[in-house]
């Protein structure tokens, strides 16, 4: 876009460009092809629903795909069970491969990845984070008493899992992560909090002394807006569906997750990553809450990971499994936090060959597994438990 | 000035610079600076640009679609790296310019323009596996201690990184900082790159347990003291690629667009006329290609894993 020295101010133009229009259908052809396994070029189907007939499937050998993949496909394939629901899902492996929704395909249209098996549906979404208007609304309504709201909120993103028999889901969305936040204070500040607040105290007595009176320094060392600023939250997601009130998770801490199914290569369907807030904490470390999730023919794992480091304080995860067994209908959540001190998780990091012996620290993974763990839960609900 | 010339060039198309090249451009752009005052004085037409983070391909679209250094006179505001992945590049482009075109060009410093941030958010790492060594970084690092501290075009509108200051009522008193140092963590210095606005009723202390946040009250006041009708700062990521606050008395101004290379913002710069019109221009981040018409930005692609 161009100046615009008529306007005091800059405004949008009405409508989009066609040509704007014809590059982001450039862009969103290139970035469905790329996600075809093997960088095919052809176009897919427009219909609605790309489903494959079963004869294709079971008759001869599986198809083959000719690319290098990231991983090798189980000796045998099931017999494909499941439904792309979107038509730029690239084809799956009895339609063609593995589902790899695209990052980047926005602006004006909007790509939405979902697959269907048995009666379970999964979607999900990405967008840019939110625009002026959308944060307005957030701060002064759907978010107000939050202070100021983390840098980057991709407040459009979820991934939601849906039993579409049973009417009941569960989904992971920015909105409610966000509305967990407590807004008290989290009583946890910066390191060098107390070297700031000692300078600025000091000043104050200078000050008095000298009786200058430039502001008034005692007020100002209060904190007028208490909120926790690290974004701390404890989210497990969100129970959607007509039926959210009917079933319920029932508590259950003798269970685990099934390692040894979840371990297995079976090869992944449908896959997606993403971002649902994100702040730097005035670069004094990070917070952020991010969901993945895979789909295999038989089950299928979320993560929800809730990150925080502030540097030189402490460390933080909040991770929220969901795993889904299809045949068996089998919902099962596990909830576990983790949090220590910044520096003795440090002092674990004994082998630094790297020239950053911090980079473990920036790695979410690496801190969860050195990284005390405060508190576990497991819950499962199977459809036979109805809510009292 | 030939060698200028060269590295430019070499910049441009995001190619190697000698260690040696980039000691001699940084001792040069000191000696330029350490002349500059904390708050230099600027005059119209000229074009305000906030953070850049390394984003060397989306700062060259930035000259472009705002007229190029040759003809138009810009304010930096900060942040010229950490985050993106050339900010060496980015900001030697930027010294260059201001090397060759000093008073087109004038460079305020932010909050990442410092050892310990660059140390953890990207540009140390990214010179460790440029050069293989520290060098470069100290280098640029001396620079830093020298840039800006504000700007003030026309007498009319101040400039700085992050916000005002209680240590600060008149701009006579930022010129009376000793700005050559690394940032401290405390005092006026430390609050103009780093204090952030917000609808508060007055000077208050973030809920991080360091460092300000003020008002529209003290915006005013600020304006009415120093008989400016604008502070214009960067520091904050607003998806428009800019925001007005307080009855237009205070701008952001945002100019790296899809921040990280995955927040999916536009970019703006502020053109403030000889009758101190303000004119925003708008611009998205370009998916640079290399000769083969490849990406050559990694993007952030989800990658596919077993997780546990």
């Amino acid at each position: 876009m161009s100046q615009r020295p008529d306007n005091k101010k800059f405004t949008r133009p009405e409508g989009i460009n066609t040509i704007q229009i014809d590059a982001a259908r450039q862009m969103h052809m290139r970035t469905v092809q790329a996600r075809i396994p093997g960088g095919g070029t052809t176009t897919q189907s427009s219909t609605s629903q790309y489903k494959i007939p079963q004869n294709a499937l079971n008759g001869g050998e599986p198809r083959t795909i000719t690319t290098g993949r990231m991983f090798s496909a189980p000796s045998r394939s099931p017999p494909a069970r499941h439904i792309c629901n979107n038509p730029n899902n690239p084809p799956c492996a009895n339609c063609g491969g593995v589902i790899i929704p695209s990052p980047k395909a926005f602006l004006p249209l909007e790509d939405r990845p979902s697959i269907s098996i048995n009666n379970w549906t999964i979607s999900s979404k990405k967008r840019p984070i939110l625009n002026a208007e959308e944060l307005n609304n957030w701060e002064t309504k759907e978010l107000r008493g939050l202070g100021a709201l983390p840098e980057m909120i991709f407040g459009n993103n979820f991934i939601r899992i849906m039993n579409t028999e049973h009417k009941w889901g569960i989904e992971f969305n920015t909105l409610d992560a966000l509305k967990m936040v407590s807004l008290s204070d989290s009583g946890i500040r910066v390191a060098h909090s107390k070297v700031w607040l000692d300078s600025k105290l000091q000043q104050q007595q200078q000050d008095i002394m000298g009786d200058s009176s430039s502001i008034d320094m005692e007020n100002s060392l209060k904190i007028v807006k208490n909120y926790d600023w690290t974004y701390s939250t404890e989210y497990e997601g969100t129970v959607v569906g007509d039926n959210k009130d009917t079933y319920s998770f029932k508590v259950d801490n003798n269970l685990k997750l099934p390692i040894d199914k979840l371990s297995k290569q079976d090869k992944i369907l449908y896959f997606d990553e993403m971002v649902l807030f994100e702040d730097e904490l005035a670069d004094c470390g990070v917070s952020m809450l991010n969901v993945k999730i895979r789909v295999m023919n038989e089950r299928l794992l979320l993560l929800c990971r809730f990150f925080l480091r502030v540097d030189d304080v402490l460390l933080r995860v909040y991770d929220t499994r969901v795993y889904v067994e299809f045949d068996d209908n089998v919902v099962m959540r596990e909830i576990k936090k983790y949090e220590g001190n910044y520096n003795d998780i440090l002092a674990k990091h004994h082998i630094s060959h790297s020239h950053d012996p911090k980079a473990a620290l920036r790695d979410s993974n690496w801190v969860a597994e050195n990284t005390p763990i405060v508190d576990k839960r497991c819950e499962i609900m199977t459809f036979n438990d109805l809510k009292q | 000035m030939m060698q200028i010339d060269r590295t430019i060039t070499l910049l441009k198309q995001g190619k190697h610079i000698t260690e040696e090249a980039v000691y001699s451009l940084c001792l040069k752009s000191q000696e330029l600076l350490m002349t500059e005052a904390n708050v230099t004085h600027v005059d119209t037409p000229v074009t305000i640009c906030g953070d850049i983070h390394g984003q060397l391909h989306d700062l060259l679209t930035l000259f472009d679609k705002s007229g190029g250094v040759e003809k138009t006179r810009y304010i930096f505001l900060g942040d010229f790296v950490d985050r993106g992945f050339y900010s060496l590049e980015s900001f030697l482009l930027l010294i260059c310019y201001k090397l060759k075109y000093p008073d087109r060009i004038t460079l305020i410093r932010g909050n990442h323009e410092t050892r310990q941030i660059t140390k953890v958010y990207g540009f140390y790492d990214e010179i460790m596996r440029k050069y293989g060594n520290s060098n470069v970084w100290r280098y640029c690092c001396e620079v830093f201690d020298y840039l800006s501290l504000g700007a003030i075009i026309n007498n009319n509108i101040f400039c700085v990184h992050g916000g005002l200051s209680p240590d600060v009522s008149t701009i006579d008193e930022i010129r009376a900082i000793d700005r050559k140092q690394e940032v401290p963590h405390e005092g006026a210095m430390c609050d103009l790159l780093w204090s952030d606005p917000d609808d508060v009723e007055k000077w208050s202390l973030s809920p991080r347990g360091a460092g300000f946040v003020f008002g529209q009250n003290e915006v005013n006041q600020f304006l009415h003291t120093n008989n400016v009708e604008l502070i214009a700062r960067a520091h904050q990521l607003v998806m428009e690629g800019y925001k007005e606050m307080f009855d237009g008395g205070l701008v952001t101004v945002w100019s790296a667009p899809n921040y990280c290379y995955r927040c999916g913002n536009v970019a703006a710069v502020l053109r403030i006329e000889d009758d101190l019109q303000r004119n925003y221009t708008i611009f998205d981040a370009v998916q640079p290609q290399d000769g083969v018409g490849n990406a050559i930005i990694p993007t952030k692609k989800s990658q596919m894993d077993y997780f546990l």
